[in-house]
């Protein structure tokens, strides 16, 4: 049982971080190998918040989110200047900077060592501990991304964003601000993913920086392709998907070693044959073509 | 002390060259990321683990075949993933992310085969270095600068003295127009793949020799490459050859002064510096990515 909620949780972080890199890349076109970095940053912001600080777990939240949306501006910002697959590579640095920084400020982050013994989490005296607190926990912040990522594409702001997708100079000779809504939507994607990390890092209680690394995000981003890029919906079955398929390779008796393989070699060549056969994925409405 | 930091950049940038000589042939002529360059590059030493250890072919035979095996690999991508994509009409976002699939694919293969840890060419002890002004050079190091240099060499004549090369600019600037006029931009691709793949190879032997292998080394070691292609100027050999040769000082550099770690960091910093203010490099020609 206790594992059956550990992969409804896991479900749960990969929907928010799919979901928030989908506004990103699914609703403005802008394909960004970065958001393992958002993932972390909030990770290591709720860590050591509550490892040096004993700061709540709602304020450790609202404290990530910052951080992180001001990393995701910055990340957005060469999107006014580049784009494409340029664009995909400045985000790659992005990525690799930020690893490099989780992975060799040992002073600070703990290096490689990670940083173990993260408190459990209380919200107004409720203490977060069994695994279904931390499915309802985490549940609740899924609906809340969902929700808020609805608000979002379904509003004239969504729709400048699915503008600038399909014919940026066109949204710019419409008058729209493009620069600022990239900008934008950036630091809501980079705010949520960080949630995501938020929740990890409790619910684990221990995290390094191999958890954020590039393949992390390419997974996520396997996760937004896959389930469809451009719809909310898509992302969460992809989540589903890419979580559960894997796991039902333990009960084919595969030994451990390999299945840490068999799971990357499974998205991998999903990708490779969605982008072969369905490149807008499941229930998808963008393919990535202009 | 200085000497030692130079020697050691030319001979990082060395490596850096091949890589980026391979990912630029293919850059120019197809204009997408190919990602599974780095795969294609880790296979080489595998390549060649698998016929000199596993096998028992001679070290003289073993290393042609695995360049030849990771050439063929390059082309086999090409011929049934890449073109097929082309042909559907697919961007160069969706042709990325395919090849970011592959990438996944071939490097947990390897790893799946041969496992996760070091694996190693070298037999024997390891030979002192030539003494150099004061400073230590040691035989694969040489080695690799002299294959470098008579690779670019060879690049270069090849690129712009021979019908294969000409073919190779004409696809690169203009597909279409080179269609038209009687080039298939396919085989030229094709072959793009082919001589790409195989420096690819050679690049990723050579480092093998000096530092051993590891499954995940292709990722980082393609990315320098790419540094080095978006610094020197996509196209252009001579920009390459630049690029690779300041990404090499400025990391050993960084590792003389601030210490090892911060390599990647220092290398994808330079990156970010010159996306942002000159994407087309050195000697590029002004592109279509930036800029808008």
């Amino acid at each position: 049982m206790e594992y059956f909620l550990h992969i409804l949780i896991l479900i749960g972080i990969y929907v928010i971080l799919s979901v928030s890199l989908n506004l990103i890349t699914g609703y403005s076109g802008l394909l960004s190998i970065a958001h393992a970095a958002f993932y972390g940053v909030g990770a290591y912001v709720a860590a050591l918040l509550a490892l040096k600080f004993h700061s709540p777990f709602l304020a450790n939240i609202i404290c990530a989110v910052i951080l992180s949306g001001l990393l995701g501006a910055v990340v957005g910002i060469p999107s006014l200047r580049i784009r494409d697959d340029y664009f995909a590579i400045a985000t790659f640095a992005f990525q690799v900077i930020t690893f490099s920084v989780m992975n060799n400020w040992v002073s600070f982050t703990g290096g490689p060592m990670g940083l173990p013994g993260i408190p459990q989490p209380a919200i107004f005296g409720w203490e977060i501990t069994t695994h279904y607190d931390f499915l309802i926990v985490i549940f609740v912040l899924c609906i809340i991304t969902l929700w808020i990522s609805h608000k979002i594409v379904a509003s004239p702001f969504g729709r400048v964003l699915k503008a600038i997708r399909e014919d940026e100079i066109f949204a710019q000779a419409m008058g729209k601000n493009v620069a600022s809504y990239k900008v934008l939507i950036f630091v809501i994607g980079a705010g949520m993913a960080s949630v995501a990390g938020v929740m990890y890092a409790y619910y684990i209680s221990f995290i390094d920086p191999t958890s954020f690394t590039i393949m992390e995000s390419i997974f996520i981003i396997s996760i937004v392709i896959i389930g469809g890029a451009g719809n909310i919906w898509g992302s969460v079955l992809g989540a589903a998907v890419l979580v559960i398929l894997p796991e039902a390779l333990r009960f084919l008796g595969m030994p451990s070693s390999i299945a840490a393989n068999m799971r990357q070699i499974i998205y991998g060549a999903l990708l490779v044959i969605f982008m072969l056969f369905r490149p807008q994925g499941f229930i998808g409405e963008y393919s990535f073509r202009k | 002390m200085l000497i030692q930091v130079l020697i050691n950049s030319i001979s990082a940038a060395s490596v850096y060259t091949l890589i980026a000589l391979g990912f630029s042939l293919i850059y120019s002529t197809t204009r997408f990321f190919h990602f599974a360059h780095g795969a294609v590059y880790v296979s080489g030493p595998y390549f060649a683990y698998l016929f000199h250890s596993l096998l028992d072919v001679s070290l003289v035979f073993s290393l042609p075949l695995a360049v030849a095996s990771s050439s063929i690999l390059g082309i086999a991508l090409e011929v049934f993933i890449y073109k097929p994509l082309r042909t559907k009409g697919s961007t160069s976002l969706i042709l990325l992310l395919a090849s970011l699939g592959i990438y996944i694919m071939i490097q947990n293969i390897i790893s799946m085969i041969f496992g996760d840890d070091t694996k190693t060419l070298r037999s024997g002890l390891v030979r002192e270095g030539l003494e150099f002004f004061g400073a230590r050079i040691t035989i694969i190091q040489l080695t690799i600068i002299i294959v470098c240099f008579v690779l670019l060499i060879a690049c270069w004549i090849l690129m712009n003295y021979t019908k294969i090369g000409n073919a190779m600019r004409a696809v690169a600037s203009d597909p279409e127009l080179a269609l038209i006029s009687g080039t298939d931009p396919d085989r030229v691709i094709l072959f793009a793949f082919a001589i790409g793949s195989a420096l690819a190879g050679i690049a990723a032997i050579l480092i093998s020799f000096d530092i051993d292998m590891t499954p995940t080394m292709g990722m980082n070691a393609l990315m320098m490459g790419v540094v080095a292609v978006i610094i020197g100027g996509v196209g252009s050999i001579p920009g390459i050859a630049l690029g690779a040769l300041l990404l090499g000082m400025a990391q050993h550099i960084g590792v003389w002064k601030i210490g090892s770690q911060w390599q990647d960091a220092i290398a994808f910093v330079i990156l970010l510096i010159f996306l942002l203010f000159r994407p087309q490099g050195f000697l590029g020609k002004k592109i279509k990515k930036a800029n808008i």
